[in-house]
């Protein structure tokens, strides 16, 4: 059956800008994380550069 | 994050992973295994009761391993699903042992150890990969002595230390001296444990420890067994009183980490690895240089490296502001060997290409900025989805379709395609957001034809 669904794959930074995009454009999101929260790398960093402002 | 998991038009699977997927474009049909976390997320209200009372202290991945977490536990404090977790491979009750103190402190009855991986069926138009990557493990390059020097460490280890949610609150405290800190707490545990022994014994005998003891190895009491005891634990407290006391002299000359060493092109533009440019490693390690400096004023850094590669909207800028206010000195030079020096110190061994000298130069702390190498289980994952991966394992695109894998219907975006930073990785994602729903809308875009 055609579907309008979309996975993504990875809750990083990528995966989660994509996730909102879609849902926001009204399309039915499925986001597959492997590890127990979302947020992938950029969780770890501290601040990001080259403007010092705070990560997610 | 937050907003992830609010939004009434996004499912998170969060702890979960893709095992099937068959189909094309438009009509996937995808099998995810949610994995089980011993802990239901629907009743779970993230208090965190049960990691104060868990028995069990586990080294922390998020913080790299320089902080501890408990088996139950939650990723990382802000974490999205703000659900606790329960770690198969530590916990004392899923591993045959007595406890399910959890399971007791929960008010929300949320702890299940009978939990089951759940596997779910999806039907879906259009699939996004956007995997990230892994760090580079340098200790594949041994002249650096990555894992044999406490004070060498990634850029990223060193992120967390600068967080004020990292395990030191963002001061920047050197491996080893933290090591020394962490013998401290089961020392004193020790002593205060030995010490209500010898209680015991002063008051059977109403004699403080020291008294008894001075006529104890004068000759007195030798026939007594129970005194010989006494006289046996007192001397136990004794030698571990005197090594927690060196413990604590030691750790008066601890300070923070003030001169720095950043070290360029770990694994990238390396052609044992990665013969390519990371792209954000420069700027990443400017960054944490300036950071570093707004902690503690007195900090300076060098950064290491065959060039500054600072490209990208007010990146030049930042390199320059960062080298005329933060104490950063650029140095141009691949780093040869790196040494260990008198307390701890890492030594640095390097040609100055501008000067031509070769020099050794100590630091209290050196910082290596490793490549972006593809993550853990892309192989895997690539045959699942069956698209191609370049030479390299990341998954192969055209530099025409930066987001169009081999397989239509199937895009990527962020470092699975290649390193990149944040602000790129964002780029893309949102032209990968777009490219899945030409595919989504374009069934009702034939379904009207079909009308008409």
């Amino acid at each position: 059956m055609m579907s309008k669904d979309v996975l993504i794959i990875g809750g990083g930074i990528a995966g989660i800008q994509a996730s909102l995009d879609l849902a926001d454009m009204g399309v039915k999101v499925h986001l597959v994380e492997k590890l127990p929260s979302i947020g992938g790398k950029m969780a770890q960093l501290d601040k990001t550069f080259p403007t010092n402002d705070c990560a997610i | 994050m937050l907003d992830v998991g609010r939004h009434p038009n996004i499912e998170l699977l969060a702890y979960s992973e893709v095992e099937n997927v068959q189909g094309q474009a438009g009509d996937f049909k995808v099998f995810v295994r949610k994995k089980a976390r011993y802990v239901e997320e629907n009743k779970c209200t993230g208090c965190g009761a049960c990691s104060e009372k868990c028995p069990t202290t586990v080294q922390d991945a998020f913080n790299e391993g320089l902080g501890t977490r408990t088996a139950v536990y939650a990723y990382f404090a802000q974490g999205i699903p703000s659900t606790r977790t329960i770690d198969p491979d530590h916990c004392r009750q899923l591993n045959g042992k007595k406890c399910g103190i959890c399971a007791k402190v929960c008010q929300a009855d949320a702890i299940d150890f009978d939990q089951k991986d759940r596997m779910m069926e999806l039907n879906v138009g259009a699939i996004i990969l956007a995997a990230g990557y892994d760090v580079f493990d340098p200790s594949l390059i041994p002249e650096y002595r990555y894992r044999e020097i406490p004070n060498v460490m990634t850029a990223m280890e060193f992120e967390r230390l600068l967080s004020a949610s990292g395990p030191t609150g963002g001061h920047v405290d050197r491996p080893s001296d933290l090591a020394v800190k962490a013998d401290i707490e089961p020392l004193e545990k020790k002593i205060n444990k030995s010490s209500r022994t010898l209680e015991k014994f002063e008051k059977k005998y109403d004699l403080t420890s020291q008294e008894f003891y001075t006529s104890y190895t004068s000759g007195e009491f030798k026939d007594d067994d129970d005194r010989k005891k006494w006289a046996d634990k007192y001397q136990d407290h004794l030698s571990i009183v005197q090594t927690l006391e060196a413990l604590k002299e030691k750790t008066k000359t601890f300070g923070p980490a003030k001169r720095l060493a950043f070290i360029q092109c770990v694994g990238s533009r390396d052609f044992r690895f990665y013969p390519f440019c990371s792209g954000y490693c420069c700027m990443h390690s400017i960054k944490e240089a300036i950071i570093a400096n707004e902690h503690e004023p007195e900090t300076t850094s060098t950064i290491f490296g065959m060039d500054i590669r600072a490209v990208g909207k007010g990146f030049e800028e930042y390199k320059v502001r960062g080298g005329n206010t933060s104490g950063i000195t650029y140095v141009r030079g691949r780093v040869a060997e790196i040494t260990e020096g008198p307390e701890h110190n890492p030594v640095v061994i390097y040609e100055d290409t501008r000067e031509r000298k070769v020099i050794a130069k100590d630091f209290d702390l050196v910082i290596l900025a490793t490549a972006c190498a593809p993550p853990k289980g892309m192989v895997e994952l690539s045959k699942i989805l069956g698209i191609a991966l370049d030479d390299y394992g990341f998954v192969k695109t055209s530099a025409l379709s930066p987001v169009d894998t081999t397989v239509p219907g199937i895009f990527v975006c962020g470092c699975a395609e290649s390193p990149m930073d944040v602000p790129e990785s964002v780029a893309q994602a949102s032209s990968a957001a777009e490219r899945a729903a030409e595919i989504v809308f374009q069934s009702d875009l034939e379904k009207d034809k079909a009308i008409a």
